[in-house]
């Protein structure tokens, strides 16, 4: 697509181009389109992009994404600018229904006018394509669209973007980036009874069965401890010595933020490692101290360790840059929620390939090898080794996730 | 073979043989379900919790080759091929017989995959085994053949035997000086020697090497991927402790 684009821009006489505003339109719609990562949920098959289809498992039931294409009958083709305004920014649709939050119009609500009619140009651009979805598979009584407005009254305040004239530019870009379009917090906040975004802002969250960790600057269980070039590197190249993007965060980096441009990623960064988003009594935390080394389950947990983990990720945590994550002072082993880290040693993983780093490394299984227990044993052991502290992992976590992880 | 025009200088295929072998070959690549290759394009596919493991083998599961007596006539031999010493337990006691059991019940066990069709041609040294019996043939007839003789020279069955009658036997055995009918002495002596030392020396995954016995007696560290801490120290006590495929004692948590 990319490379279309700039294949087609070559092509155009200067002059031609320059007067072409129309065209310059759409291609800024394309590129919101990537920051809102509208294919995440709009794209199954990359050959009938936003036709629709994907199912989202929310805890209320599954939502399967609608056809936004110019499709009269089952796309957009009948919407006008003023109908796709209200979808974005208010979260109802053309006729008046409902949309379900799993749009992630709260957080849509914000953006700037410029940039909800450039992406409806773009949108306008899409090939049609047929394609029928019925959205909404909620059970009864979520399935009444209804209930959205009480949903709204509580969990949605419809307000526009404001920038804050303390900050500069560059932080408020990012804090438009990282509050609008790229819709962070629907992931990476805690989210209440309802469904609404509820906890403390950014201080991560269970999604499908993954933990979109905490991404505040504390740098014990945040990312305060990521250089600013080392978050823009895992936007954007899915990885830095870290972590590597897996789960529903190797999509993001796949559709969308590797193809953000880089003084949007630096905006992002120096954003959210600033803190200026986030209130700090809510994550200024003292982190806690590690177990001993005594505990039997470190012990344990050393010697599995010792045996199974040391051969890539090295006996004293380091890793290796580029393939194996380093564990020494990991903020992502700290966090109270052990869903992502149960989960990569039972299952293994392989994180996102991207067009800058296009070989993706892999993590293998341990399912078959390690018993619940070990499992326990040695992650409570790295959680509390090389500068990590974390409370034990219990073999009942494990065989919990080892269920979720057969049932899949 | 009985007509002379077809007869071969000793030891080679007749013409006939070779042509008939090639046209099975040139049917069995054209029929549906022969062999194929597989293909990769892009990246290799990765699943979720894939795996290559071999289940461990129980070893309270039975025997699931050998009848009763065989059993103990296998015991009674790895016994007195690897015997307790100063510096191990014995075959027997590190479960050599369980392993060989277990492979004998697999796929080692009927040849599967070995080209198992004739011509059986004696063939050179160099050659390798060209015998058309199954590892499971050979110890089946073996080890009864072996019972008979025992009890035709000495009056009972191998496993009743004492130690040192047993190390006669197994030495005649090896020299090829006792005739076992229909299979060659000295071919089933050699598959279970070999099959011994595997039990010994394998994984403990697979039945044999108990607590990983043979591998604390040679220092050998098991299953790790990655040496390059003591890559560059000689002539020193690693102190490693030998590891299994399925783990090692330490894993468990104490107290």
């Amino acid at each position: 697509m990319k490379t279309l684009t700039g294949f087609a821009l070559a092509l155009l006489p200067l002059s031609a181009w320059a007067a072409s505003t129309e065209f310059q339109d759409i291609e800024r719609g394309r590129y919101i389109s990537v920051l809102g990562d509208c294919a995440a949920c709009h794209t199954v098959d990359d050959d009938q992009p936003l036709a629709g289809g994907v199912p989202l498992e929310t805890p209320f039931g599954t939502l399967i994404a609608p056809n936004i294409t110019p499709d009269a009958a089952t796309g957009l083709g009948r919407w006008n600018f003023e109908d796709f305004k209200a979808a974005m920014t208010e979260g109802v649709g053309r006729g008046g229904y409902h949309l379900y939050p799993a749009m992630p119009y709260p957080s849509y609500t914000l953006m700037e006018e410029r940039d909800i009619r450039d992406l409806w140009a773009y949108l306008q651009t899409v090939t049609p394509v047929e394609n029928d979805v019925d959205a909404n598979q909620l059970p009864f009584p979520f399935s009444v669209r209804q209930v959205m407005l009480g949903w709204n009254l509580l969990n949605f305040d419809g307000r526009r973007f404001e920038p804050d004239p303390e900050q500069s530019d560059e932080i408020n870009r990012g804090a438009y980036l990282v509050e609008s379009l790229g819709h962070c917090g629907t992931c990476h906040t805690p989210r209440n009874f309802m469904g609404g975004e509820g906890g403390d802002k950014f201080s991560g969250a269970s999604i499908e069965g993954w933990y979109a960790p905490n991404i505040t600057p504390n740098r014990h269980v945040g990312i305060g401890n990521w250089s600013e070039e080392e978050l823009v590197e895992y936007l954007q190249t899915g990885g830095n010595r870290y972590a590597f993007a897996s789960g529903p965060m190797a999509d993001e980096v796949h559709h969308s933020s590797q193809h953000w441009t880089e003084d949007d990623l630096y905006a992002v960064a120096r954003y959210l490692l600033s803190g200026a988003g986030v209130d700090a009594a809510d994550w200024d935390r003292e982190p806690p101290e590690p177990l001993a080394e005594d505990n039997a389950q470190v012990r344990a947990g050393s010697h599995i360790y010792f045996d199974r983990c040391s051969g890539c990720h090295t006996p004293n945590g380091g890793g290796e840059p580029g393939i194996f994550p380093q564990l020494a002072s990991n903020a992502l082993l700290n966090s109270a929620n052990t869903d992502s880290l149960i989960r990569v040693v039972l299952a293994g993983s392989r994180p996102v390939a991207t067009d800058a780093k296009p070989t993706a490394p892999a993590m293998p299984a341990f399912a078959w090898n390690l018993s619940d227990d070990d499992v326990a044993n040695v992650l409570t052991f790295v959680r509390n080794s090389w500068g990590n502290a974390a409370p034990a992992v219990s073999a009942s976590e494990v065989a919990d996730m080892r269920e979720t992880l057969e049932s899949e | 073979m009985s007509n002379k025009q077809d007869a071969a200088p000793s030891g080679g295929l007749t013409r006939r043989e070779l042509l008939g072998s090639s046209a099975a070959l040139l049917i069995g690549a054209s029929a549906p379900g022969a062999a194929q290759a597989l293909t990769f394009r892009d990246t290799p596919e990765w699943k979720p919790l894939a795996n290559v493991a071999v289940e461990p083998v129980d070893e309270n599961a039975g025997w699931q080759f050998f009848t009763e007596e065989e059993a103990a006539t296998v015991e009674a031999i790895v016994e007195r091929l690897i015997p307790a010493d100063a510096l191990s337990m014995s075959g027997k006691e590190a479960g050599c017989t369980v392993f060989i059991d277990r492979q004998l019940a697999g796929a080692y066990g009927d040849s599967e995959r070995l080209y198992m069709h004739g011509p059986f041609q004696e063939g050179t040294p160099e050659q390798g085994d060209q015998s058309p019996l199954t590892p499971q043939q050979r110890y089946r007839i073996g080890l009864s053949a072996l019972d008979d003789h025992c009890r035709n020279e000495h009056g009972a069955a191998f496993a009743e035997l004492a130690d040192e009658q047993r190390d006669q036997v197994l030495t005649q055995l090896e020299e090829n000086e006792i005739a076992l009918g229909d299979i060659d002495s000295q071919v089933f002596f050699e598959i279970v020697l070999q099959n011994t030392m595997e039990g010994f020396f394998a994984d403990p995954l697979y039945g044999g090497n108990r607590d990983m016995v043979s591998w604390k007696m040679l220092g050998f560290p098991g299953a790790r991927y990655d040496y390059r801490d003591y890559v560059e120290r000689h002539n020193e006590d690693l102190g490693l402790e030998p590891v299994s495929i399925g783990g090692r004692p330490d894993w468990q948590a104490q107290g």
